[in-house]
């Protein structure tokens, strides 16, 4: 009798691996990320994976500011994600050196088919890739086609030029820009990250600053915080209290001629059927032309996935032309593969504002790489600026501070 | 005399089986409120002696609570945070159970025509979502938006940007929690009245009472407990506060940390960090929780002493 249970039992327990054993064929894995706005885009691009590999990925993101601690607390009790976002730089390092994330240094073509500037966000010192780069963001000026042409204005190509635009707009009646600080973050990465780059330089300049050999109250600096001071008096009424996501409404209602923003908001103008155009933020006259464009979201692999080999597979996929270019077919509008390869865009205005790249010196947002420390204090600092709270000379005094702060460590 | 000797001795019967019987019908609710309520609470302070977040958590004693009260930043924050929280508990103290007491008079009086309807309006922003109100009232306050309308019924002064000054932020979000929840006591007073009985009321009219003696006298110590009641729920549910100032202000408490509130505080240390880093801890978040806990205990306790149970 004792027999008969015992083997009752086996053949129970063999039925009940069965399942498994026949479902090892239709693998799913799983896709973490802080893109929710982005879920139903990519999920198709996910069902076309599907299609042409047979692996089942299935998209679920997180809200964006709770990303990061959602998915560390996934990770920690071991139920995190098989693929996941990868945030850039020292955030995206913390989770590799946790040893959660996958080493996708020797996934074919990572190493040969992105440019220097996209593998430096998720590489760690000595030369280990933690994630594959995904797309990257450029910082722009939009503005309303028919309002410069109604006003017989021309759309500015330097930092003076620019003023006195913003100066005739606003004698017209007309807000020149549609940008607020309510938000408390675009003021910062939109705004002031977004002309930076035009008055210090690129990544070999920056280096200068995370080292401590250059200081964050130098003439550079200076000249940078007196132009926002002097861009800020061009902020519409009532700029404390506009949104970042106020700013499409404005723009989109002739209501104001500019809005300085980044590529990801593209998309939106479309709901507002006006003539719009994309310029990078103008150098003042004699800098060289530089421009911030961000290495954004990369793609990783989780050591603790139950399929290693598919999870490898995307990663490799991900890194190919025809990858990328698949990808970017489904990716939101004004985010951009960052490979070493020519990639077609069906809309005309996506590929005209990646063109606004062409010839400028390009590097990621000042802070990212080192200086993330310096968030904070910059976002309370350009705040009280704009209010005309503070100088530009006391703000260098105390961006000076807070770097040493860091250099210092 | 012989019944009441036997119901001593033996309570047995099939109506009082003794023993400890009754332990059956608490249990569901002690076990449902040990593991939900009890056990994460207690949780959570031991939390707050740890540091790290999740997996590789080290014991670090009181650091936390040191940090919290003297590091300068965290602490300007924290006591930041705590001043806020009590400029708001103080409008819906002051506003909102002070208002809802009004409606309440109002609402009761007999000789009103349309009570109900009254009734009704004044509760129907307590069923909107307050993210929806959130964002309603922040496009309401947006001088972009709401200024052209307010401009042309001649009433431009009232463009200003409200949420994006320090020094009106905090009080018009208080007052916008107030209108969406002045429903609540409303309605809690408008119970209590009709309890009264009609007896006294009558007694005081033939006495010739006018109505706010009538009021003063009869109707609002027979409220008492209803408004400590009332007092402790604002209190509990505003050091709590934390939905309208992620919708109206952002959870940094924009502008310059002016609406933090407690709620906002914790979720920025112990929840979700600080953007762009985002990496909570959630040691002194648990921190901050166990403090207010302390404080909240110290606020209701003598709150429920002062109006509860004088029957």
């Amino acid at each position: 009798m004792r027999k008969l249970t015992a083997l009752l039992l086996a053949v129970l327990m063999m039925a009940g691996l069965l399942p498994a054993l026949t479902q090892a064929e239709t693998v799913k894995l799983t896709m973490g990320s802080w893109r929710s706005d982005d879920a139903e885009k990519v999920q198709a691009l996910l069902d076309k994976y599907k299609e042409l590999t047979g692996v089942e990925i299935a998209f679920q993101p997180t809200v964006s500011d709770q990303y990061n601690a959602t998915l560390r607390l996934q990770l920690d009790n071991g139920t995190g994600p098989d693929l996941y976002y990868s945030r850039s730089y020292a955030v995206g390092q913390e989770l590799f050196d946790a040893g959660f994330s996958m080493d996708c240094t020797d996934i074919p073509g990572v190493k040969e088919n992105f440019p220097e500037s996209a593998l430096d966000a998720w590489q760690t010192p000595d030369g280990k890739v933690f994630a594959v780069p995904f797309a990257a963001v450029s910082q722009v000026i939009y503005y309303n086609k028919t309002l410069f042409a109604e006003n017989g204005l021309e759309v500015p190509t330097t930092f003076e030029e620019l003023i006195a635009v913003s100066k005739a707009f606003k004698e017209k009646g007309i807000e020149p820009f549609a940008n607020g600080i309510a938000s408390n973050w675009d003021i910062l990465e939109c705004v002031y990250l977004g002309m930076l780059p035009n008055y210090v330089g690129g990544a070999d300049q920056r280096a200068l600053y995370e080292s401590g050999e250059k200081k964050m109250n130098d003439e550079a600096f200076l000249k940078s915080l007196q132009d926002f001071a002097e861009l800020a008096q061009y902020l519409p009424e009532g700029f404390e209290s506009l949104t970042n996501s106020d700013g499409p409404a404005m723009l989109g209602l002739g209501r104001s001629a500019m809005f300085i923003d980044g590529s990801w908001t593209c998309g939106t103008f479309a709901d507002y059927g006006v003539e719009w155009g994309a310029i990078a933020f103008p150098a003042p006259e004699g800098a060289t032309p530089a421009m911030c464009f961000h290495p954004d979201m990369g793609i990783t692999g989780n050591n603790a996935t139950k399929y290693p080999e598919e999870v490898k597979a995307f990663l490799t996929w991900l890194a190919t032309p025809e990858g990328a270019q698949t990808t970017s077919t489904y990716l939101p509008q004004g985010f951009f593969p960052m490979i070493d390869a020519p990639i077609t865009f069906a809309d005309p205005a996506v590929t005209e504002i990646l063109a606004l790249n062409d010839g400028k010196v390009l590097d990621a947002r000042f802070v990212w790489a080192k200086l993330l420390n310096m968030y904070t204090p910059m976002v309370e600092q350009l705040n009280a600026l704009t209010k005309g709270e503070t100088t530009p000379e006391a703000v260098a005094e105390v961006f000076a501070d807070e770097q040493a702060k860091i250099v210092g460590q | 005399m012989q019944t009441t000797v036997q119901r001593k001795t033996s309570s047995k019967n099939r109506l009082n089986p003794g023993g400890r019987y009754w332990i059956w019908y608490i249990l569901p609710a002690l076990l449902m409120y040990c593991l939900f309520m009890a056990y994460p609470m207690l949780d959570s302070v031991r939390l707050s002696l740890y540091e790290g977040t999740t997996g590789a958590r080290t014991f670090v004693g009181f650091a936390n609570y040191v940090r919290l009260f003297t590091d300068p930043e965290v602490s300007a924050r924290f006591w930041g945070a705590f001043r806020n929280t009590w400029v708001f508990f103080a409008y819906h103290m002051l506003v909102q159970n002070v208002l809802g007491m009004l409606f309440a008079v109002v609402l009761t009086n007999r000789t009103m025509k349309g009570r109900q309807f009254y009734q009704t309006v004044v509760f129907i922003p307590c069923t909107i979502a307050v993210m929806v109100t959130g964002y309603l009232f922040k496009l309401i306050l947006n001088p972009q938006f709401a200024g052209p309308t307010l401009r042309s019924m001649g009433l431009g002064f009232l463009v200003k940007p409200w949420l994006g000054s320090e020094k009106t932020a905090l009080n018009v979000i208080s007052l916008v929690s107030v209108w969406q929840w002045v429903g609540i006591p409303t309605m809690m007073f408008v119970a209590g009245l009709q309890g009264i009985s009609e007896d006294l009321l009558e007694a005081a009219d033939i006495a010739g009472a006018n109505s706010w003696q009538t009021f003063w006298y009869i109707k609002y110590p027979l409220l008492l407990p209803v408004v400590g009641m009332i007092a402790i729920l604002t209190f509990v549910s505003n050091f709590n506060a934390f939905d309208i100032i992620y919708a109206m202000a952002t959870p940094d408490g924009a502008p310059n940390y002016s609406t933090d509130l407690i709620g906002s505080l914790f979720y920025r240390y112990g929840v979700a960090g600080k953007h762009p880093i985002g990496i909570p801890e959630p040691g002194v978040g648990a921190a901050i929780s166990t403090a207010v806990f302390f404080m909240l205990l110290a606020g209701v306790v003598p709150t429920l002493r002062a109006t509860q149970g004088k029957e």
